[in-house]
């Protein structure tokens, strides 16, 4: 290892000072450069141009190397990171001329981000460290995924000097085993990501907002709070038809309702005011303190042409957070240089409004200046776009390629290919866990089955800026057994809600409730396909249940329970329910299209307490009113000391168009008795209800406690049982596999290998042939057995000698001897008896080996037909 | 048949007998009591058995309108008579009876199941109407032919069939036969057809089968089309040109027409050819009225359609807010009269019941000046309906009146052509100088000048009369279809305002009686 370390160490020494003679030979390489550009200037401005540049030192990292983590290993790292190609040295010759004339014609720009050092301190054009790599990940196909990913995968660590350009800048390999950089190694890796999934990115450097370069979101609104805004659907005024009839005439005052209009308008405009004014001081409260560097932060961020990939419009992605912005965003204050894997262009357009104003018109020589000229952006002429487009499709391929193809073109990358390991995509944030703190929230991630509980995200809400009350907490889960996706607990009302994914058992769609005590508020809402009974939601009130249902035969759509307060029981021992007792029942249904309206009942109310059952009929298509129907139960007892069966006064019905045989007692007789039955029914059904909350409350209980999660049986990782399965396949595999060998060996071989090749066998050569493999297979057992008869007997004289020495000695021994003693006679017996069993079952087998080998060799079709004669 | 009924005297199906059987068989217990208090009218029997009555003619049934099961079975009934009105009878046994011939049942459209158990019949007759039959049970009886079995297949919905014990089954190929020609049937002689049965019956008779199936289709066909073209032919009627789409008027003219028939056979009038013959300018000018009647008859129906979508968008939109009206009132008046009951003050009782009364009043006012709304609105769209749909006519028969005078004029060349030619070939005739053999009949109007001229003529005036009969037919029809549909919009509208009207003075009767009530027992 040291040596290995003294060699890193020269490696170092060596390019260091490689590096130091770059300007040297910068220096030598100048004049041919300069010719090359007499074509375009004047041979005065050449002189001027010379003597300037002359005078002008070529600025060198000014920093010694930064302190680098010293974690990074880039012993293994592969030569391309280690050395340059000549092309690519080429490259940076012609980077350090083009900034040198950059900084003689803009000498008031900050120099350009052009070669900083990679990792093994050798300096590498910034377009060659872009990868252009597609993920194999479904989710990174789309730019907010990579966008996302990005964010979540690397942390940040700020820039040394955030008014400077690093002096550094890692491959992407490197940044992603570190899982950390800085917003350039950011950018980098996910402009290398864009390309590769087909966008027109670029890195893009320039200055950044405070808040963007500290990746400070505290003033941000959490995208998650945000409600999406509802598509208010405007309903068509149907036409008016030819004879539609014309509106009452509206006798009103007009003059008072004018005035109306303008009191009410003045109201508004001071609501208006006073909301505007509270909203104006809100926004003074929350603003952030004028940053005395405002303008001068660097930061590095990428940029999306619109064009590929169907992007409609050119947008910002700060990679820290993987949100996109508009160009015109106020966060990004200007500009300096954007690059992709192609090509270096410099902003040549002024910056004092933001971006607010910049072109993104790549092929506009006047806006941007660009460093190579092979690879111009065909922004300019319109109908080249489109082959441009096409051939772009598969630029990463043909990357190699395309760079041979031109005069001079961008090397190809130095970075080995991106790789993500599956369990660090799924893991996602370093050690699995994240957090984000926005304005008034609180955002905390998790991966997947990371916590026992399947929690995946958790958002917390604040009343205040300063994050101290608490406002509501919204929890994610993913592959819960019980199907929990969503708790939302408000704490302002200690309303918990929990929603749930279809295949809960007991279909439950949403519960939300205040505490898990029966009777109390709560509401559930079902999934009604999934239940027999069609149950959608049930509402519940200490003293109250209401239940509403859909697509049932029996139409019934609501039922709503009124209880009464729970009666004592007296007798203590007995330990069944003690129901609450129903006072009011009443169920709707819906329109039953088989019935007439009148005979189907719309409402019908059991007044339990009070022994009244009341109807309320549908109403037909062209009536205002429905019937109705009240019944009176009572058991009474005529003067004569008969029961009272019916009698006209227990019925009183109003009818929309009165029928002969619904004013039969009889009717009404068998109608209330068929009542009394609905009711008995009724009673039961809420009595049930009451008993299913009961199960619930109990199943989400037991539920909470467990938490078990879900494992997909696609998921090879995680999934215990299928692993076995798996493992025990592969094991059976392996040893069919063995066994096939064992079969496939050929016993003849090494003495048909002797026989002069390609000859046909004779029968005195196969018998011979046969004869030969049997001894020589004899031999072998023999010798097995005797090397086994060997061992044996070397172990039992070993063991012998060992007893004697042991008997000799045995007074002086000390403890610790003579255990040692005592544990190798125990092993050295076993030994023995090994292989004592190992003999006699050789000695069994042997014979039987030895006759199954000839009657292999009878049937082997090589000798087959000789020894057949034979026999 | 000698059975032992037949000892017995033949009862009489009277009101004591149905009496006594809707008695026993109705509502028993504390039902059963009101029932006798009240008594059961016939009409609302559902059920009746009337077996073992030894009855011989089925009568006095015609009350029982809504039965839906008779048993009739085990008596002597000779004849199926006396059922007409039982149009909702879903079941009917009259099995172990004398019958012989099924008849009477054309009007039991419903009826699902039918026995005829050990009867006298010896032919499956008379059973087109029941096109819902199920169940058809007809063993014991004295059916020989096969050919009954085909009589079967028009009957879509049969599942179960019963033949054993007549003669029929006799035959070796019963089973198979019956499964070939009634492929649907599931139960045959109280056992379930296995496939098996049925794959064979299908392959034995698959030939004959195949040629039923087409000429049944091909009848399906026929009958289809006649009913296209009947429809075809309303429609055209609507429009009040039917059969103008041809030569109907043209051929029509001439059909009643002797001379003009004869005449015809003149050489020279055959060829009375100019470019289009005179039959064919008669046809394309009829189309002419016949497209523009059909082109009149879309819009008149778009008009009708459109008024009364909108009239019933109306008539809708005031119901909703009648229905509106009265819940909240419900809810309002259900508190006030729950406040009553608990009120025990008598002065605020009375104060509240007085409240109750108005609240009842008011909604009587709000109700009817909605309706009264609804009735001005309605006129109003309603006359403008009237006034369109007047105008529309107005223009049809004027436009039609216009093309008529065509044919006139056509008839009137024509016949002017005729009388020439006419009376040219009379003078040949004359001077002898035809060529060609005349038929006697026509020789005989070549008499003189008076009778070709008069025979013509007669033709002629024919021919007009039939053109203006055409045209009058025409106007005085559509006229009527107008003044009756305008006559029925007004009606209707007015039943519809009568009815809502009653309907809300019910409603507010009922209320305040309800009141009343409440106020009378308060006061006891």
């Amino acid at each position: 290892m040291e040596v290995l370390k003294e060699k890193v160490e020269e490696e170092e020494a060596a390019e260091r000072e490689e590096a130091a003679e770059w300007p040297e030979r910068m220096e030598k390489t100048r004049p041919a450069e300069v010719q090359k550009e007499e074509t375009i200037m004047s041979q005065e401005m050449l002189r001027d141009l010379e003597r300037k540049l002359s005078e002008i030192k070529v600025p060198i990292p000014a920093e010694p190397p930064a302190v680098i983590e010293d974690t990074i290993d880039i012993s293994n790292l592969p030569p391309s990171y280690k050395t340059n190609t000549p092309k690519e040295q080429h490259l940076l010759q012609v980077a350090d001329n083009f900034s040198r004339q950059y900084s003689h014609l803009c000498p008031d720009r900050v120099p350009l981000f052009l070669h900083p050092l990679n990792e093994c301190e050798v300096p590498k054009f910034v377009s060659t460290t872009i990868r252009p790599t597609l993920m194999p990940y479904p989710d990174l196909y789309n730019w907010d995924g990579c966008a996302n990913f990005v964010s979540d995968f690397l942390t940040r660590v700020p820039l040394p000097d955030p008014l400077k350009l690093p002096s550094h800048l890692y491959s992407s390999t490197t940044v992603l085993k570190q899982q950390k950089g800085n917003c350039f190694d950011f950018s980098t890796l996910l402009c290398s990501m864009l390309l590769g999934a087909g966008y027109d990115a670029y890195c893009v450097s320039g200055y950044g907002s405070q808040a963007l370069c500290n990746m400070d979101l505290t003033r941000e609104v959490c995208p998650l709070t945000v409600k999406p805004k509802e598509t208010v659907k405007k309903k068509e005024k149907a036409q008016p038809k030819k004879y539609t009839i014309k509106p009452p005439r509206d006798l009103t005052s007009r003059f008072e309702h004018e005035q109306e209009i303008k009191k009410q308008e003045e109201a508004k405009a001071q609501e208006e005011k006073r909301r505007w004014e509270e909203e104006e001081r809100l926004q003074e409260a929350e603003k952030e303190k004028p940053d005395p560097l405002h303008g001068l932060r660097v930061h590095c961020w990428v940029l999306v042409l619109s064009g590929k990939r169907e992007v409609p419009e050119s947008f910002f992605i700060d990679p820290f957070t993987g949100r996109s912005y508009s160009t015109q965003d106020d966060h990004f204050l200007g500009i300096e240089s954007l690059w992709n894997h192609r090509n270096y262009w410099i902003n040549m357009q002024d910056c004092w409004n933001c971006c607010k104003d910049l072109v993104f018109d790549l092929g506009d020589p006047v806006r941007w200046e660009y460093m190579l000229l092979g690879t111009d952006k065909p922004q300019l002429s319109l109908d080249e776009e489109e082959d441009e487009g096409l051939n772009d499709d598969d630029d990463i391929e043909d990357l190699d390629k395309e760079t041979e193809d031109k005069s001079f073109d961008m090397p190809s990358s130095w970075v080995e290919q991106i790789e993500i390991s599956p369990e660090a995509f799924e893991t996602r944030c370093p050690n699995g866990r994240k957090v984000l703190q926005y304005k008034r929230a609180r955002l905390e991630k998790w991966a997947l089955y990371l916590k026992s509980n399947g929690l995946v995200c958790r958002l917390t809400t604040y009343e205040d800026l300063e994050c101290t009350k608490i406002l509501e907490i919204k929890e994610w889960y993913q592959n819960r057994e019980d199907t929990l996706e969503l708790k939302h607990i408000n704490n302002s009302t200690g309303l918990h809600t929990d929603y749930f994914r279809p295949g809960h058992p007991q279909a439950l769609r949403v519960h939300s409730y205040k505490s898990m005590q029966p009777e109390n508020d709560r509401v559930m809402e079902f999934y009604e396909t999934a239940r027999v009974d069609g149950l959608i939601k049930r509402e519940e009130t200490p003293r109250t249940m209401t239940e509403y249902y859909q697509g049932r035969p029996d139409f019934l759509s609501y039922r709503h329970i009124n209880f009464g307060p729970r009666v004592k029981k007296l007798t203590l021992t007995s330990s069944e329910s003690n129901p609450r007792p129903v006072v009011k029942i009443t169920e709707r249904f819906s329109r039953n299209p088989e019935k007439p309206a009148d005979e189907d009942v719309a409402e019908r109310v059991f007044l339990i307490t009070e022994e009244r059952i009341q109807l309320r009929y549908h109403c037909r298509d062209d009536h205002i009113t429905a019937s109705k129907r009240e019944f009176l139960q009572r058991s009474e007892v005529d003067s004569k000391g008969n029961k009272i069966i019916m009698t006209p006064d227990m019925c009183i019905s109003f009818e929309v168009e009165p029928m002969e045989h619904t004013k039969k007692l009889l009717y009404q007789y068998e109608t209330m008795m068929h009542l009394k039955n609905e009711e008995k029914l009724s009673k039961h059904q809420a009595w049930e209800s009451e008993q299913e909350v009961l199960e619930i409350l109990k199943l989400r209980e037991e539920e909470e406690e467990a938490h078990t999660l879900n494992i997909s049986i696609y998921d090879t990782k995680r999934n215990e049982k299928s692993k076995e399965y798996r493992e025990a396949m592969e094991r059976v595999m392996h040893e069919e596999h063995l066994r096939q060998v064992e079969a496939q060996l050929d016993y003849l071989a090494p003495f048909l290998a002797q026989l002069p090749p390609g000859e046909k066998l004779t029968r005195i050569q196969a018998v011979h042939l046969r004869d030969e493999c049997l001894s020589d297979f004899k031999q072998r057992l023999i010798d097995k057995a005797n090397l086994i008869q060997a061992r044996f007997e070397k172990e039992n004289q070993e063991l012998q000698k060992k007893q004697q020495w042991y008997q000799e000695n045995q007074v002086t021994l000390t403890p610790e001897e003579e255990d040692q003693y005592l544990s190798y006679c125990s092993q050295a017996m076993f030994r023995i008896r090994i292989l004592e069993q190992r003999l006699n079952r050789h000695k069994e087998l042997a014979p039987l080996k030895y006759l199954a080998l000839e009657e292999k060799l009878y049937k082997d079709p090589r000798l087959a037909e000789f020894l057949k004669v034979l026999q | 048949m000698n059975r032992i009924y037949n000892s017995v005297e033949p009862r009489v199906m009277d009101d004591d007998m149905l009496k006594l059987a809707v008695g026993e068989q109705g509502p028993q217990e504390e039902a059963g009591q009101l029932a006798k208090q009240e008594g059961i009218l016939f009409k609302d029997v559902l059920s009746l058995q009337l077996d073992f009555q030894n009855i011989l003619r089925i009568d006095n049934l015609w009350q029982f309108e809504n039965l839906k099961k008779l048993q009739l079975d085990n008596n002597i009934i000779e004849r199926i008579e006396g059922l007409e009105n039982l149009t909702q009878l879903v079941w009917l046994d009259l099995s172990f009876n004398n019958i012989k011939v099924i008849e009477g049942l054309d009007t039991l459209v419903n009826l699902e199941d039918l026995s005829l158990f050990n009867n006298r019949i010896s032919k499956i007759e008379s059973l087109d109407a029941l096109v819902k039959l199920q169940v058809l049970s007809l063993g014991n009886n004295q059916i020989d032919n096969m050919v009954n079995i085909i009589y079967l297949r028009q009957f879509k919905c049969l599942r179960t069939l019963s033949l054993s014990g007549n003669p029929i089954t006799q035959a070796e190929d019963y089973k198979i036969f019956i499964c070939a020609y009634l492929p649907d049937l599931v139960y045959l002689d109280f056992r379930r057809i296995d496939d098996h049965m049925k794959y064979l019956a299908e392959t034995k008779y698959q030939y004959t089968i195949d040629e039923l199936k087409h000429q049944e289709h091909v009848r399906q066909t026929k009958l289809e089309e006649k009913q296209a073209q009947q429809a075809k032919l309303e429609e055209h009627k609507m429009a009040f040109v039917e059969h103008l789409n041809g030569s109907f008027l043209f051929d029509s003219m001439y059909t009643e027409d002797m001379e003009g028939n004869k005449l015809s056979c003149l050489p020279i009038v055959g060829e009375l050819l100019e470019p289009l013959t005179y039959r064919d300018k008669f046809v394309i000018i009829c189309l002419n009225i016949f497209e523009y009647g059909l082109k009149q008859h879309e819009k008149r129906k778009l008009e009708l359609d459109t008024f009364h979508e909108c009239v019933q968008e109306a008539i809708q939109e005031n119901q909703e807010q009648g229905k509106l009206q009265i819940a909240s009132f419900e809810e309002k008046h259900l508190l006030n009269l729950s406040a009553i009951r608990e009120e025990s003050d008598l002065p605020s009782i009375e104060k509240k019941i007085v409240e109750c009364s108005e609240n009842i009043t008011e909604l009587f006012n709000v109700l009817m000046t909605l309706e009264m709304q609804l009735v001005e609105q309605l006129e109003e769209t309603i006359n403008m309906f009237e006034r369109n749909i007047t105008d529309m006519v107005g223009l049809f028969i004027e436009n039609v009146q216009s093309l008529y005078p065509f044919c006139n004029d056509l008839e009137n060349h024509h016949h002017e052509k005729l009388l020439e030619i006419s009376i040219s070939t009379l003078e040949k005739i004359i001077k002898g100088e035809l060529d060609e053999e005349l038929p006697d009949d026509v020789r005989t109007l070549f008499v003189d000048k008076d009778t070709i001229v008069n025979a013509v003529g007669a033709s002629h005036d024919i021919h007009l009369l039939k053109i203006d009969n055409r045209e009058d037919e025409l106007v005085t029809r559509i006229n009527s279809w107008c003044t009756h549909l305008v006559d029925k919009i007004h009606k209707d509208e007015i039943m519809r305002n009568r009815k809502r009207v009653k309907e809300i003075n019910q409603y507010i009767d009922h209320m305040q009686s309800e009141l009343d009530n409440l106020e009378c027992g308060d006061m006891d």
